[in-house]
């Protein structure tokens, strides 16, 4: 069964792809470490910095 | 883990359970009210619930007994010959003792049983806020997602120093640059736009002319080199053609001592030597062909030669000084032909490059002898030192465009990742934002949607007293701690512990268990509430029920034991509106029978089950009818306070 923070981190992140924030194709992994609490520092800006980057292109 | 209808549960020897003792529950009834007074084993059936669902006997704990186990035997019985077995319709779960631990067979099939007893029913309510909320921490438990967010919270701090530290080093930079360009004489109206102008100059065209200079100044500089290797040359040559004349008048004075003629007399006796070397033993003179003194010829033309020495040594002085002479001659011949090419060389470079209008050049072409290449270097001695200065000012115009290129470079550098930090830093915090919106959002609704369910069931119990807006709420200040509020009198937040009665605060702790138990999939549930109703006033106490029964079937099962008379009574009578249960009742217990279940079917419904027979039993059915009838006479004269006789122990029908 789904855990309480599994069910608010897929919320998340989906908030954060309609967002633009991150990639889609980067969502699945992220939502897992997310729940796990293992998405860290680096974690976190390089998912953040990908869509910037690919504006740049 | 399944959720289907429970058929059978058999305890043996578990606490009271001296002997193995079975509870059936009927087929379609998610509601089993087991009737008991004090003693009867009403406990060991919801102990049995425990020890099959949660690997406990609850009703042992906070009894100041330290580890329970030795205790959940009966008596004279070890833990190994304990057996709980719940059987459903699709799957059986058998509980026993294994190495302390309660260990369920099949694997996987234990049930979810959630147990509340009387000693715990205000245990929700009276706790401090930090246990109150352990106990639903499950349900709100977002720790991963509160690591996550405080990970992006501190890259967000980072970010933003970062961003401080690369705003500063822009700063430096256009310091640098405004400086270099004010120097320049501030032209293109910003410091960017020269500095790059400046920057898309070609410097190309400086390398080559430092690269110009640099050989004429070495090829004035090797032209230079001549004049005095030609007098120093010729000095030496005038010096051997001294020697030489020296050497001519030694030779004939050697001459003229030796002998008239002798220089002829010492050629003819080399060449009677050279003869001698290749025909050392002579029959006769070769000269004159006498054989006389022909023996030891050789030797005789040694000693001759030998008394000639003087006049040799002269003679060898005077080739020596000749070939001197020879030599200096070829070697004033390529120095002139050296000067000459170098001074065409730098006549050429001086014709075919554009010189700048610091670059001064010599008058005259480089002259092509080399005594008039003296005077024409000493014309233009002072040129080398006016090219160097030529060559430093191109070499510091070289050096300053590099410089400015690499401050430009390092400019544009910083200045983009500073660019890029400012695009980075609002999405950094836009999604510091979602997460903490979305987590206040879940755990919010997690408890408004517990709080909202206990308002119900609590209205259910105590309608209209309008005590029904209970809240849940999370301490902000306070990490894991979560405060109980409802409105008394119009006052808002206030703490129910402060205001309501004792049995107004029972009923809310029932509300908040069930409500909890609701929120945590109840059709898998067996819900076990085991003499909760003991302080139930008796105006509450029907609704209480009601309320019971209607929660009771959202479960898999509720199993609910009390030693509550009247509402055996309603029961068996079907007083209650919803009386689709399941009643049983247990008798004494017995040191050698343990438990014992005398009834499970109400009377009314005992009656119409006669009533069904065929044939019916007109005795049976007039005995049952009678007792029937004379317990609803009871209840009328009871309820409009008829003065009627009544016997002794009439209420026990």
């Amino acid at each position: 069964m789904e855990t309480p923070s599994e069910s608010v981190a897929g919320k998340i992140l989906k908030r954060l792809v309609a967002d633009e924030l991150i990639l889609e194709s980067d969502r699945q992994k992220l939502t897992a470490k997310l729940a796990q609490g293992k998405l860290s520092a680096s974690d976190w800006r390089l998912a953040l910095e990908l869509p910037i980057e690919k504006e740049k292109e | 883990m399944s959720a289907t209808g429970l058929k059978k549960i058999t305890i043996e020897h578990l606490r009271g359970s001296v002997a193995s003792f079975s509870l059936p529950f009927e087929k379609g009834k998610k509601l089993t009210v087991v009737y008991g007074e004090n003693g009867t084993g009403k406990s060991t059936i919801c102990d049995a619930f425990d020890f099959v669902g949660n690997g406990k006997v609850g009703s042992l704990e906070k009894r100041g007994l330290g580890k329970t186990n030795r205790f959940w035997s009966s008596v004279g019985k070890k833990s190994s010959d304990i057996t709980v077995c719940l059987e459903a319709t699709d799957s059986k779960c058998t509980g026993k003792v294994q190495k302390a631990e309660v260990a369920c067979e099949p694997i996987g099939s234990k049930p979810k049983v959630q147990v509340l007893r009387r000693s715990q029913i205000l245990s929700l309510v009276e706790a401090p806020p930090v246990d109150r909320y352990t106990a639903i921490k499950s349900f709100i438990d977002l720790t991963g997602i509160e690591a996550s967010e405080e990970a992006l919270r501190a890259l967000i701090r980072d970010v933003e120093r970062e961003r401080t530290e690369a705003f500063a080093r822009v700063g430096e930079n256009q310091q640098s640059l405004t400086q270099f360009w004010q120097s320049g004489g501030s032209h293109h109206g910003s410091f960017l736009k020269w500095a790059e102008a400046e920057c898309a100059k070609d410097t190309a065209g400086l390398a080559e002319e430092l690269r110009e200079i640099g050989n004429l100044r070495a090829t004035f500089s090797v032209l230079s080199s001549y004049p005095p290797k030609h007098k120093d040359l010729s000095a030496l040559m005038e010096g051997a053609v001294r020697s030489v004349g020296a050497a001519s008048l030694k030779l004939g004075e050697s001459i003229n001592t030796v002998a008239e003629g002798s220089a002829e007399i010492v050629g003819i006796l080399e060449a009677a030597l050279v003869f001698l070397e290749v025909k050392p033993n002579p029959e006769s003179c070769p000269l004159c062909e006498s054989k006389e003194n022909v023996d030891n010829l050789a030797k005789t033309v040694v000693e001759r030669l030998q008394s000639f020495s003087s006049l040799q040594a002269a003679r060898k002085a005077k080739e020596n000084a000749d070939k001197a002479v020879e030599d200096l001659g070829k070697k004033l011949a390529h120095l002139t032909a050296e000067a000459l090419k170098h001074a065409e060389e730098l006549n050429d470079q001086i014709k075919k490059t554009k010189w700048g209008a610091d670059v001064r050049l010599p008058k005259q072409p480089a002259p092509s002898t080399l005594p008039e290449l003296a005077a024409w270097v000493e014309e233009n001695k002072l040129l080398p030192i006016e090219w160097g200065k030529a060559e430093s000012s191109r070499q510091n115009k070289s050096k300053f465009a590099s410089t400015l290129k690499k401050a430009l470079d390092t400019y544009k550098i910083n200045f983009d990742a500073l660019k890029f930090l400012d695009a980075l830093t609002p999405r950094l915090k836009r999604a510091l934002e979602i997460v903490q919106a979305e987590r206040r959002t879940f755990t919010d609704s997690v408890l408004a949607k517990i709080a909202e369910e206990v308002g119900e069931l609590y209205e259910l119990v105590h309608p209209l007293e309008g005590l029904s807006k209970i809240s849940l709420i999370l301490d902000p200040n306070k990490r894991a701690s979560l405060d109980i509020a409802t409105t008394f009198c119009g006052e808002k937040d206030a703490p129910p512990q402060a205001y309501f009665s004792d049995s107004h605060l029972d009923t809310l702790g029932l509300c908040i268990f069930l409500a909890l138990a609701l929120v945590d999939n109840p059709a898998q549930t067996i819900l076990v509430l085991d003499d909760v109703l003991a302080s139930v006033d008796e105006p509450h106490v029907d609704r209480l029920i009601e309320m019971l029964y209607s929660v009771a079937i959202r479960f898999r099962h509720c199993v609910i034991t009390t030693h509550y008379r009247p509402w055996k009574q309603k029961l068996r009578w079907g007083w209650l509106q919803n009386g689709q249960c399941q009643f049983v009742e247990l008798t004494k217990w017995t040191t050698t029978g343990g438990l014992t279940l005398i009834r499970t079917v109400p009377d009314v419904e005992r009656l119409r089950d006669l009533l069904k027979e065929a044939p019916p039993d007109p005795q049976l059915i007039c005995a049952k009818a009678g007792v029937i009838l004379e317990a609803a006479l009871d209840f009328l004269t009871l309820l409009y306070e008829c003065s009627v006789p009544r016997r002794a122990m009439a209420s026990s029908l």
